[in-house]
């Protein structure tokens, strides 16, 4: 099917040896064992388990990255391809490039990390294991394959562990939660399968799903912008976009701890990977006309989330706001025809998913001792609780995008990139930067609050009494630790990262691009704007490599 | 073996190493580094120190005409944009460093002694050392975007300093207040670096103020444009070094322990500000009319301060105030087009202000002795007084740096300040007047509060006073206990970083006179020529005596008011003019304006905004799953058969395929 290569896409580079293939198997594989392991119904052997089995999977993935992924190609690597129902169009195609390979490792990372956040579950282990490691192997497929139906089926595997892990180990309003989880998510669904087998059957001839095939198809415009639609409803609830948020709050509110980290950490990334993937790079034509609505719906995203997040006083609920409201970040990056946004875009998703996931481990640690989640029954938990303060200090100093950490350089490279964008008239700019930079002061506002309203002033007698509230022991010092560890070693040095996607942001930049200049689009005023053609042959200027 | 210069990387490095180890120490064996005490002080005092010694040998070398230097790698890139970022080490930023670890040393030796008694004690070295990593940092930076990281980085220290005493309800506020406040200056940094950036293509300092300077000539930058991104830069150091109004984090921030007032609230930190606007001159050169809104900030900060100074019954809070006024004069500099003379006056101003702050540190050090741990009661110049006999090296540092901050010859303060006055006097004549009035102020100001701490009798045991204050604050007199112990000189860690900052405080104004600066000489020697050049004893003699003149007479007043008792003020001035000390007392009432409509205002917008997210878009979602679900019938339904359900989602969309290629099919084909 190579013969479907675009110019300008490279050909995929074949995998030696099938990390990828292997690092979906092994988990799930993991998984069906997970029953044979000898265990006395507490889980203390299923836990060790797990745990092996996830530090396997991420040591597959990351000797994929150090062996066989080249970080200077644009085009696909570790490209693995078995005809599996040929009569559907249906291929086992797994491939990496600079979007898949980071969010692979974020997800092996943050699962195994969360295997042992999950230490204290007592509460049916096998099962609690068996759905974390389907789970792993669901999101790492998701991020891998690269085959539409694939990724559907990947998407969908996925969901079913989340609704489980939701509603049996969930809190009291599980049920409604895991209920709203399942009916967003599996309704907005829809909208993938029908854009999927829609874009697959487009043009006649034998059906195919595989991403390479599709990009060579040349949609009508009416045509994409009828599949982004669809797309962006569908990955805007998982990412999520403001108003179909509501489901996000809820579920984080009653998941537990591990649960918690996996969704705010690699669940939420799923939509922003997908958003670039299909919507940024089958569907140009149609994203230069959408990217504008993008943009302003990533300010409302930053400013609405981080108000809500500002007057709620459930600390679950607070910070899954507060994810809502970084997300706005990816958003606006991604609307943005910049290189330079469009790699912050992805940092975010890579930061946030580090921050977020060590921010919920926090509230489920403090959600241990405190037994309440409630910010006015807290207070004054700092002096019996210092170590736990400290790393709920940085891990805020985090979120709130101090210089330093990863949240720094994403949003950074977010706003320059955006700022510069010539795509756009120096008004709308001036507009968005100027009120998404509204959402640098409320975000310390709620957190630093928080942070009072938690840790400082005087010990609430109610609290002390009912409560033993015993420092952070070395297991939760070790994950906020790990957690840490490249959130600074990006802030420090963002390169590290960067490099590891740039050649592939920069392609699908250009790219977008050049389809901006073929498409002329009355419909979409912002793009443009009273700026005669000159403009935008300026524009690549902003992108080129 | 390289040259000083070629270290300096080191200079904000080592005191950084010293931390992450006390940090990771702390973090990882808790009670044994909070065990070793002295190994940790002396670990950050080393650390600090040889920064120091680099720092000095930097600033020799650049005496001797040694030229700047720049180091620069790639930080960041993506597309055609790449982001250096490095280390500069010019005659500015040589005389900052060596400003900044000679305090922050001397800060450290005595916070050995303030924090003796403290259970933090390590702790606080830790966030010293991380914050004077910062600043150096901050000081080498060589360009806007690295100045913005290790200004954030400094905020986030005085944030964590502030704090440090976590357990009192008004260091938790104080110190969101100070970084709240602080983030709001740096939306504005943040905005005009990135207006700059896509104006200029350039975040370095001479390269924004040339590339924007060709973009007015190319017409690429509309003037209005460029004015904008100018004062939305100039936000940052408005927040930063305290200027009107977003000065009011600062007095709120003494909180936070003495030393920490010392060092960062009064004599580095917030003088980041006045740094930034300095490092920004050739940008602000070009816009007359920013540099008029600068002066114009600066002298009504000045007067603000000194203002408000003047009715301050808490020590701390007075010289507070005091720092904001004299950060005001330094803006009051940039603003006449004179970095040159706000530099001096913000290296005089950091000694004799580091001095009088750790003066005050004593007192309260030794006030608590008598009055107990708290600080409404041992920081209240009501219940000091008559303090001199009992801690002569205190007093007498004191009563230097008040004179020096009065603008008494040959002390240090009279020179900076009389050079700030005398470019005020040909800039801005009517800002003179303003700063002129001010310095009068200053010096009633100042002399006040010596009066009242150090002369009279000793009021400390008045406990009807006590029970008074306690009450004003909303707390239980009977519930505090005093130590009933005696005041006492502090001891030699706290007392010789007093003594050593009198030396320089008494004659570092001698290296800026105007007829032979050599201060100006060494940040811009062409500027130095010209002042000698133009130097003359009939222009100086004048605005000098006058300046003199004035200081002395709010001296005098405050001698007979509060040393000899002659005139009562309380009847005099606020008996008569009640609304003047009321506006006084309430600091201009903007900490209630504040509140009312920022505080107040943004919480009511945000529950307002949960009211409709939990209403109206959670109500539509609940309301269409109602609806489509009909009924209990259909909830049980759901509840029972998940993958049913599932199922016929997935079965759903495959009929909504069909239906869809219904539709559009005929044109696909």
């Amino acid at each position: 099917m190579f013969e479907f290569a675009v110019a300008g896409v490279s050909e995929p580079v074949q995998a030696t040896v099938p990390w990828l293939s292997l690092s979906i198997l092994v988990p799930i594989v993991g998984a069906l064992l997970v029953p044979l392991v000898p265990d006395d119904g507490d889980g203390k052997k299923v836990r060790w388990y797990a745990l092996i089995v996830t530090l396997i999977t991420f040591l597959i993935t990351v000797a994929a990255y150090l062996t066989g992924y080249d970080p200077s190609l644009s085009g696909l690597q570790l490209s693995e391809r078995v005809s599996w129902l040929p009569d559907l169009g249906l291929t086992w195609a797994v491939g990496a490039d600079g979007l898949s390979m980071p969010l692979i490792l974020l997800t092996s990372f943050i699962t195994s990390l969360a295997c042992l956040a999950a230490w204290p579950v007592s509460f049916k282990p096998r099962l609690f294991y068996f759905l974390l490691l389907a789970m792993d192997g669901g999101q790492i497929a998701v991020f891998a394959v690269q085959d539409m139906l694939l990724f559907f089926l990947a998407w969908e595997l996925e969901l079913i562990p989340v609704y489980l892990l939701l509603a049996i180990w969930g809190g009291k309003k599980r049920q409604y939660a895991a209920t709203k989880f399942i009916l967003y998510t599996a309704g907005s669904s829809l909208f993938i399968l029908l854009a999927a087998l829609a874009m697959g059957f487009f043009g006649g001839g034998t059906p195919s799903f595989e991403y390479t095939a599709l990009a060579a198809k040349d949609f009508g415009t009416g045509f994409q912008l009828l599949c982004y639609a669809g797309l962006l409803i569908a990955f805007g609830v998982k990412l999520p976009i403001v108003p179909l948020h509501t489901w996000l709050p809820d579920a984080h509110g009653e998941a537990t701890a591990p649960v918690h980290m996996l969704l705010a950490g690699i669940l939420l990334k799923m939509g922003g990977y997908a958003l670039l993937r299909f919507n940024c790079e089958l569907l140009p034509a149609a994203h230069s006309q959408f990217a504008p609505l993008l943009i302003v719906l990533g300010v409302v995203n930053i400013i609405y989330a981080a108000l809500t997040s500002f007057a709620q006083r459930n600390l679950k609920r607070k910070i899954a706001y507060s994810s809502i409201s970084h997300m706005g970040f990816v958003l606006i990056g991604v609307g943005s025809f910049s290189a330079l946004g469009t790699s912050g875009a992805m940092l975010q998703m890579i930061s946030h998913g580090l921050i977020g996931a060590s921010l919920f481990f926090l509230v489920g640690a403090t959600y241990d001792r405190t037994h309440t989640l409630q910010l006015d029954e807290m207070g004054g938990i700092g002096q019996k609780m210092r170590i736990m303060f400290a790393l709920w200090t940085v891990c805020a100093l985090a979120s709130l995008a101090l210089p330093g950490m990863s949240g720094f350089v994403s949003e950074l490279m977010v706003f320059a990139g955006f700022a510069t964008d010539e795509a756009y008239t120096l008004p709308f700019r001036v507009v968005i930067c100027g009120l998404a930079a509204v959402g640098v002061i409320l975000t310390p506002i709620y957190l630093l609050s928080m942070l009072r309203e938690i840790f400082f002033g005087k010990e609430k007698e109610e609290l002390v009494s009912h409560t033993n509230l015993v420092d952070a022991e070395p297991r939760e010092v070790y994950i906020i630790g790990c957690l840490l560890v490249p959130i600074i070693g990006i802030g420090l040095y963002p390169k590290l990262m960067t490099d590891s996607y740039r050649s592939s942001i920069e392609a699908l930049v250009n790219r977008n691009l050049g389809a901006m200049e073929q498409v002329i689009s009355p419909t979409a005023p912002l793009i443009r704007g009273q700026a005669p053609v000159p403009a935008v042959i300026q524009a690549p200027a902003v992108g080129a490599s | 073996m390289p040259s000083a210069e070629e270290l300096a990387w080191l200079i904000p490095v080592l005191p950084l190493f010293g931390a992450v180890l006390t940090g990771l120490g702390l973090i990882s064996f808790n009670r044994t580094i909070n065990r070793l005490r002295k190994p940790v002080a002396l670990l950050l005092i080393s650390c600090v120190g040889a920064a120091a010694a680099l720092s000095y040998s930097i600033l020799f070398n650049q005496l001797n005409g040694a030229p700047p230097v720049e180091h620069l790698f790639v930080w960041a890139s993506a597309g055609s944009f790449v982001l250096p970022m490095g280390y500069v080490v010019d005659p500015l930023g040589a005389v900052m460093l060596a400003l900044v670890t000679t305090i922050a040393l001397l800060v450290l030796v005595y916070s050995h002694g303030y924090m003796a008694h403290d259970k933090g004690y390590v702790r606080f070295f830790t966030y010293l050392a991380l914050f004077s990593s910062s600043m150096l940092g901050l000081i080498i930076s060589p360009n806007l975007l690295e100045i913005y990281v290790f200004w954030e980085l400094v905020g986030m220290c005085s944030y964590l300093l502030v704090g440090f005493w976590y357990d009192r309800d008004g260091a938790a506020h104080a110190a969101q207040k100070a970084f709240v406040v602080n983030r709001v200056g740096d939306f504005g940094l943040l905005l005009g670096i990135l207006g700059l950036f896509w104006a200029t293509g350039s975040f370095d300092f001479q390269g924004i103020a040339d590339g924007l300077q060709n973009g007015l000539t190319a017409g690429t930058v509309a003037p209005w444009a460029a004015l904008l991104l100018c004062l939305l830069v100039f936000m940052g150091p408005m927040a930063k070094s305290a200027q009107f109004p977003l000065h009011v984090w600062l007095p709120d921030a003494m909180e936070g322990p003495t030393p920490i007032s010392a060092l960062i609230h009064a004599a580095t930190m917030v003088a980041a500000g006045v740094f930034l606007v300095a490092r920004l001159d050739p940008l602000y050169a070009q816009f007359p009319v920013v540099q008029t809104v600068i002066a114009v900030v600066g002298t009504i900060t000045c007067f603000l301060g000194a203002s408000i100074a003047l009715t301050q019954m808490d020590l701390k809070k007075g010289l507070a105030y005091s720092t904001v006024s004299q950060l005001g004069y330094m803006m009051l500099a940039m603003g006449c087009g004179a970095p040159v003379a706000g530099i001096f006056h913000l290296v005089t101003h950091a000694f004799f202000k580091a001095m009088l702050f750790l003066g005050s540190g004593s007192v309260i050090h030794a006030m608590e002795e008598v009055v107990g741990h708290e600080p409404v009661l041992a920081q209240d110049m009501r219940l000091m007084g008559g303090l001199r006999k009992k801690m002569p090296v205190t007093s007498i540092t004191f009563f230097i740096g008040c004179i020096a901050i009065s603008g008494i010859p040959p002390l240090a303060g009279f020179w900076s300040k009389d050079e700030i006055l005398g470019q005020a006097f040909n800039s801005y004549p009517l800002l003179w007047v303003v700063g002129f009035l001010t310095a009068g102020m200053t010096a009633f100001y100042m002399f006040r509060l010596y009066f009242l701490t150090f002369e009279g009798d000793f009021r400390g045991n008045d406990t009807a006073m006590q029970a008074q204050l306690l009450t004003a604050v909303g707390k239980d007199p009977s519930e505090h206990h005093a130590h009933g112990g005696s005041v006492h000189e502090s001891a030699w860690p706290m007392a010789a970083p007093l003594a050593v900052l009198a030396v320089p405080s008494v004659l570092i104004g001698l290296l800026g006179t105007p007829w032979n600066s050599r201060f100006a000489g060494l940040l811009n020697p062409e500027e130095a020529l010209e002042m000698a050049e133009h130097f003359s004893w009939g222009e100086f003699l004048p605005l000098a005596g006058a300046s003199v003149a004035i200081s002395v007479a709010g001296i005098t007043l405050a001698v007979l008011a509060y040393a000899l008792r002659r005139i009562d003020l309380g009847r005099l001035v606020a008996g008569r003019f009640p609304a003047v000390n009321a506006f006084l007392a309430n600091k201009w009432y903007l900490d209630v304006v504040n509140e009312k409509l920022f505080v107040r205002g943004s919480r009511k917008l945000a529950r307002e905004v949960l009211e409709v997210d939990a209403k109206v878009v959670d109500g539509v979602v609940n309301l269409t799953g109602l609806l489509t679900l009909g009924s209990g019938e259909g909830l049980k339904y759901l509840e029972t058969g998940r993958a049913q359900f599932y199922a016929l989602i997935v079965f759903a969309g495959v009929i909504g395929l069909v239906v869809l290629f219904g539709v559009i099919g005929g044109p696909i084909a």
